[in-house]
């Protein structure tokens, strides 16, 4: 009785998240794997677990799924608490960091085994089946054995297996890991469109911050873990809740004595500013530009092509500061003095972070 | 290239030894063995194996043999699948017990039995009274066979084991199979080549097993003789004829099992080779 009146209240509490994690800890012997984590996902997001290695991101997939179980706190899964609930019945459809391919099972067996495992009709198999066939282009697979699949085809087999039962949830763990880096930009697309397509509930864990903010609707970034902060990604860019999530997010590098650059100041001793490329223009000596009275000069210690444009690290106060150049502006080469115009940085507090803008941007009319 | 041309020499010194070696102290006594067996003419050696002890010697092997091997199959494989996909507490200990009876000599096996189930055993008094007989009985000789045979199966099985690692039950499970299905449909295929190889080397220790069984047979002439003894019997009596023609049946049984066991290899390789 009293059960089903919390189960109302929570949904009522709460009816945003088909998935929630509350006050989630995990030990493994005397290692605290997973710490006070609390997650809310909505129905049909596609979420991003992002962190270092060890962080704690494949342990929580792996108790949603339930094939760990938590010491303490409470996994809701579409408004039921499914903390004692066995993973095979909390409808969700799990993709293995090394996929977990049946290797003496044929492409076409793989698929079927859980709709077998469910007794539906060897017709009705069939019919799923080839759908999921055609839906991840390996028709003309099925009698393969996986050893027979190139990587990217093995990705989308253990996609299609989890998929056939229809599940509600799906978790998929580094899902590009084990597949080379051109493979993994056309997979990364064609899984969210996929997933978009079908409009299912997704969680997948990766450490490479790119693919999680090209593909994520959400990510969710974890450190030592602990859940840092969960956000959009423009959020996580603009809005960083910890220092971990500013220096992770981005390419950034720390400043210390940021007072001496033009325009700044330090508000108290011991704070340290973050750094992102985007925060910094470097003009060639005499080139035009909107804030030719602030800048300072700065002599380029290094030049990296990057495909699209140029990155350009100058050293400014002893501190080696990145910056992004178009390939199209007149070309700097190493050694030259340039000037350089710092827009913002983020100062790192003991409690909060806070965005420092260029005093100069007050007095001078500009529009960023 | 250099290499070998230099060692060409070597080479062949080598094959020569090995031949030698192999001729003199394998293929002389076996071909002595059938010699000796037929010494009496065709006649003589059927008249030797078919003899009713003879028979009676063979089908005990057989039966201890069948017993000790399905017994440690199925415990090779409980081992096996325990030590390499759960963790738990002693499992060190355990896997390093699975490993005693190599180390332990056979004899040993066969007096702890005794000691156990014998008449100053603890046990004695209430197998005694329900009417069991372990020592100088069959059972003794079964409980010896399967002392001093049961790694063979988990020591094939838990490497293979180990390499697949969790990762295909953990999917199968989430996908609803029970722990049975499990095992049927994904488990076994990988280890069915381990198992049936681990099976021969098992049979083949367990037909020859001399030492431990020795201990608690008791020497019964048609009751508790496996071949085994009962070549060693018949040897003490000077029956050359008798002794080797049982020999015989012995060495039959286990060229069977060596064919047998290359028929697996050749067969598991190719299987792998296709998995890989
Ligand atoms: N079964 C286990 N026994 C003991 N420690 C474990 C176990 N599983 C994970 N850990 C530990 O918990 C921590 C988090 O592991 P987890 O696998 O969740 O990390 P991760 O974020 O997925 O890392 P990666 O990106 O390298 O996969 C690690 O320090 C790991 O050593
Ligand atoms: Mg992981």
């Amino acid at each position: 009785m009293s059960e089903t009146t919390e189960k109302t209240v929570e949904q009522i509490e709460n009816p945003a998240s088909y998935v929630e994690l509350k006050g989630i800890n995990k030990h493994f012997k005397d290692f605290h794997a997973t710490k006070d984590a609390n997650i809310s996902i909505s129905k049909g997001k596609l979420v991003a677990l992002l962190g270092p290695s060890g962080s704690g991101k494949t342990t929580i997939l792996r108790m949603i799924a339930g094939l760990e179980h938590p010491d303490s706190g409470e996994i809701w899964i579409d408004g039921k608490l499914v903390n004692n609930i066995p993973g095979s019945e909390r409808g969700i459809g799990f993709v293995f960091q090394s996929y977990a391919l049946f290797r003496y099972m044929n492409v076409y067996d793989n698929i079927a085994f859980g709709l077998r495992i469910k007794k539906v009709p060897e017709k009705d198999i069939k019919k799923r089946v080839t759908e999921l066939l055609e839906l991840i282009s390996c028709e003309g697979l099925e009698k393969r054995y996986p050893s027979q699949l190139s990587g990217g085809q093995r990705q989308r087999v253990a996609f299609a297996r989890a998929l056939a039962p229809n599940p509600h949830i799906l978790l998929l763990d580094e899902p590009f890991a084990a597949v080379d880096a051109k493979v993994r930009l056309e997979l990364r697309t064609w899984l969210k469109e996929m997933i978009t397509k079908l409009q299912i509930t997704s969680i997948f864990v990766t450490h490479d911050q790119d693919e999680a903010i090209e593909v994520a609707d959400e990510i969710i970034v974890t450190n030592q873990g602990r859940v840092e902060q969960i956000g959009t990604p423009q959020e996580l860019y603009s809005n960083p809740a910890s220092p971990f999530v500013a220096t992770f997010i981005g390419n950034s590098i720390q400043v210390k004595n940021f007072d001496r650059f033009r325009f700044f100041e330090k508000p108290e001793e011991d704070v340290t500013a973050i750094l992102r490329p985007e925060f910094v223009s470097v003009y060639k000596k005499g080139e035009k530009v909107q804030y030719s009275k602030s800048v300072e000069e700065a002599v380029v210690e290094d030049i990296i092509f990057r495909g699209s444009n140029l990155e350009i690290k100058v050293r400014l106060h002893d501190n080696l500061i990145s910056s992004v150049r178009s390939i199209n502006e007149p070309a700097i080469e190493i050694g030259e003095t340039v000037d350089v115009f710092i827009f913002r940085l983020f100062v790192i507090f003991k409690d909060r972070i806070e965005l420092f803008y260029n005093r100069s941007l007050n007095n001078e009319t500009v529009i960023i | 290239m250099d290499i070998r041309k230099d060692k060409g020499v070597l080479k062949w010194v080598l094959i020569v030894i090995c031949f030698v070696f192999l001729s003199v102290f394998l293929l002389l006594p076996l071909v002595y063995i059938i010699a000796t067996a037929f010494r009496a003419g065709i006649q003589g050696y059927i008249k030797a194996v078919t003899d009713e002890y003879a028979l009676k010697a063979t089908w005990l092997t057989i039966r201890a043999t069948l017993w000790a091997v399905g017994i440690n199959t199925f415990f090779g494989i409980s081992a096996a699948w325990c030590l390499t996909k759960f963790a738990f507490k002693g499992k060190k200990l355990l896997s390093t017990f699975i490993d005693l009876p190599v180390t332990v000599s056979p004899i040993i096996a066969g007096l702890i039995y005794v000691l156990t189930f014998g008449r100053q055993g603890p046990l004695y008094g209430f197998l005694d009274s329900h009417g069991i007989q372990i020592i100088f009985a069959v059972p003794g000789i079964v409980l010896a066979t399967i002392f001093v045979t049961f790694p063979f199966i988990s020591r094939e099985l838990i490497p293979v084991l180990t390499a697949q690692g969790t990762d295909e039950e953990e999917a199968a499970a989430l996908m609803g199979a029970r722990t049975f299905t499990i095992f049927r449909k994904v488990t076994f295929p990988h280890i069915k080549w381990a198992l049936l190889y681990g099976i021969v080397l098992c049979t083949a220790r367990a037909m020859g097993e001399f030492g431990a069984v020795s201990v608690l047979s008791g020497h019964l002439r048609g009751k508790t003789n496996t071949l085994p003894l009962y070549i060693e019997l018949l040897y003490q009596g000077y029956d050359f004829t008798g002794a080797f023609a049982a020999s015989s049946i012995l060495v039959i049984m286990a060229v069977i099992i060596l064919i047998l066991r290359l028929v697996i290899e050749q067969k598991g390789k190719k299987e792998i080779d296709i998995n890989r």
